[in-house]
């Protein structure tokens, strides 16, 4: 069942002068539960596209489906309620609120939701045990590891149970050990909670751990040993 | 949904020396602005409790608003008693007190000189005077005088050089403080008080500045009124004692303007001391304001929690502000030409000043919490 699907999507960008265009009529199929890396080089389009699906950006023209909701029709405060229920971002840097404690930090996004303060407090404990964080609960940001930031993070993007996890560089940031912490984490919050995950990465040994590899080079999708990926494949170049 | 209350808080006490400078910053506006909304309080309210709609005050016609210029005959106020109906008679006693009025230099035992307000009077005075209380002391017998409690502060002197057994010098003669008065805080409070006969032969004057009448209930001020307008040979004129001070309110009225104006003028320059510690705080911030909005909250939440920490600290100055004021502002005398009066530092003053200091956390955090927010949540993700 296709989850995100992005129809035509163009998006363009003035620097000066100049008018860059990262992504132009761009389609793209993800199904629930499919782990989806993308890479390329930078300023390829890679996190324009996640802001796009993310619905923290929107294009100059195509639309983009989640969950049978088209986003770029939503208006910002639609917008902001949507990614609220649906979605969940992971950060490069972590962006953990320095003041908030790591509990204070997962609670967030579950502070907009219609949930009773039993039900908050449950799933922040589920979603820090996922990460293997309870000792840390009480923790500020400063108090924490690099690693345990970032699980911090993940706990905060998965807590309110969203429909897909958009993560941009999540092991860009990280030495090779706690990448690769961050790596068996994502790896198995896909697998055993069946989280749909579209993840943005330079790295190609950690884009491998996705159960599908794209690479955006110029507007096109290639498939990740650098073939132009057909419709067949779900993802689609028509420009 | 709001972001939580302790986000706001502890943001408070990220950057703690530049919030505690904000504060003191904003804690010395909210106070210029409790001295100058006390001083105008103290004054509207000195003006306002030193009538008497009950007693009217008869002098020269040719003196206009200032009783100090007034010069009448000796004998007018028992020519009004004697020709008019309504004046309040208790006891045999008619309650019309004659009073000579003059700014004088005044010079206390400790050598303090200054320009004081010297009202020679008889003993119908406190019968007239309403208000007056003596609260040390006795009524002044011969060479002596009785002290408004602001005296003091009309004289530009202490409060200790004026008690009870003190000496001081004017019109030439050493006087002896008998007794201390109060008067509700009307403008008798800043001046001494003396024996009217002792004061004219000191003076060298036989006539009085005023007549002060008081009105039998249900009696109208009107009477002397067409009293003073019958007989113009004797030039006299004819004022209830409240109208008199609502004029008086009037003359000082551009002083009242322009304290407000002072007040307005502070209060922008305070909202500067908020502007630039609300920048200072939402632009280390960028990349979080745009995580907040990432995860769901919408601008609005993020837009009155920012505005929620600059309210805090202008609370926080406000109240620093208004305990000081209360303790060390409230009562405060001050001189003015028609005497002294106290700061005060009512309920309208603590409204303005906390007013005012609210305002300034609400209008110091709203430019730079609208600017972060106007910024795409796309590039703020990316601030360094």
């Amino acid at each position: 069942m296709t989850l995100v699907e992005l129809n035509h999507v163009s998006k363009s960008f003035s620097k000066g002068d100049e008018t860059i265009t990262p992504l132009d009529d761009v389609s793209l199929q993800i199904d629930a539960g499919e782990f989806v890396s993308l890479m390329g080089p930078s300023g390829t389009g890679k996190s324009t596209l996640l802001n796009l699906v993310s619905g923290i950006d929107r294009p100059d023209s195509g639309t983009i489906h989640v969950d049978g909701t088209e986003i770029t029709g939503l208006s910002r405060s639609k917008l902001a309620d949507w990614r609220a229920a649906n979605l969940g971002y992971i950060f490069q840097t972590h962006n953990l609120i320095p003041v908030l404690t790591a509990y204070e930090n997962v609670e967030l996004p579950t502070l907009l939701l219609p949930l009773s303060s039993a039900q908050r407090r449950d799933r922040v404990q589920l979603a820090l045990e996922a990460v293997g964080l309870v000792d840390r609960a009480e923790h500020y940001p400063r108090q924490l590891s690099g690693g345990q930031e970032q699980r911090v993070g993940i706990a905060r993007a998965i807590v309110a149970h969203p429909k897909v996890v958009v993560a941009d560089e999540p092991t860009g940031s990280l030495d090779t050990e706690t990448s690769q912490q961050i790596q068996v984490l994502l790896q198995r919050l896909n697998q055993e909670l069946n989280i749909t995950l579209l993840m943005v990465t330079h790295d190609a040994d950690v884009a491998a751990i996705a159960s599908r590899q794209l690479l955006l080079d110029h507007g096109r999708f290639l498939e990740s040993n650098g073939a132009p990926q057909s419709d067949n494949n779900k993802a689609s170049l028509s420009s | 949904m709001l972001l939580p209350w302790e986000y706001g808080v502890r943001n408070l006490a990220r950057r703690p020396v530049r919030t505690a400078l904000t504060l003191v910053a904003l804690a010395t506006v909210v106070m210029l602005v409790f001295v100058v909304v006390g001083f105008i309080r103290g004054l509207e309210k000195s003006l306002a409790v030193s009538g008497d709609p009950q007693v009217v005050l008869v002098y020269s016609v040719n003196a206009e608003q200032n009783i100090e210029n007034s010069s009448i005959a000796a004998r007018t106020p028992d020519l009004l008693t004697a020709s008019l109906d309504g004046v309040q008679k208790r006891f045999g006693v008619t309650h019309v007190s004659p009073e000579m009025y003059l700014g004088t230099r005044i010079k206390t035992r400790d050598g303090d000189a200054g320009l004081g307000l010297v009202r020679g009077v008889t003993r119908t005075a406190p019968l007239v005077r309403r208000g007056v209380k003596i609260v040390a002391g006795s009524w002044p017998g011969p060479g002596q005088v009785l002290v408004g409690r602001l005296a003091y502060a009309k004289l530009g002197s202490r409060s200790e050089s004026l008690t009870i057994g003190q000496t001081v010098e004017f019109e030439g003669k050493t006087w002896t403080i008998s007794g201390l008065f109060v008067a509700g805080g009307a403008a008798y409070e800043s001046e001494i008080w003396c024996n009217l006969a002792e004061f004219q032969t000191a003076t060298k004057r036989q006539d009085i500045s005023l007549a002060a009448i008081l009105m039998a209930p249900g009696a109208s001020a009107s009477r002397v009124q067409l009293f003073c307008k019958e007989r113009t040979d004797l030039e006299l004129r004819a004022i209830v004692e409240t109208d008199y001070y609502a004029a008086l309110q009037q003359h000082y009225k551009p002083v009242r303007l322009l304290a407000w104006f002072v007040v307005v003028l502070v209060s922008s320059a305070g909202i500067f001391a908020g502007l630039n510690m609300m920048y200072g705080a939402v632009a280390g911030r960028v990349r979080e304001i745009a995580t907040l909005q990432a995860i769901g909250f919408r601008r609005r939440a993020v837009l009155l929690s920012l505005v929620q920490e600059g309210l805090l600290l202008s609370a926080a100055a406000s109240l620093l502000s208004g305990f000081i004021a209360l303790v060390l502002l409230n009562g405060m005398a001050v001189r003015f030409t028609m005497g002294a009066f106290t700061l005060r530092i009512d309920s309208v003053a603590i409204l303005v000043g906390c007013g005012v200091g609210l305002a300034l956390g609400i209008l110091g955090a709203l430019p730079p919490a609208l600017k972060a927010l106007r910024a795409s949540v796309a590039i703020s993700l990316k601030a360094v």
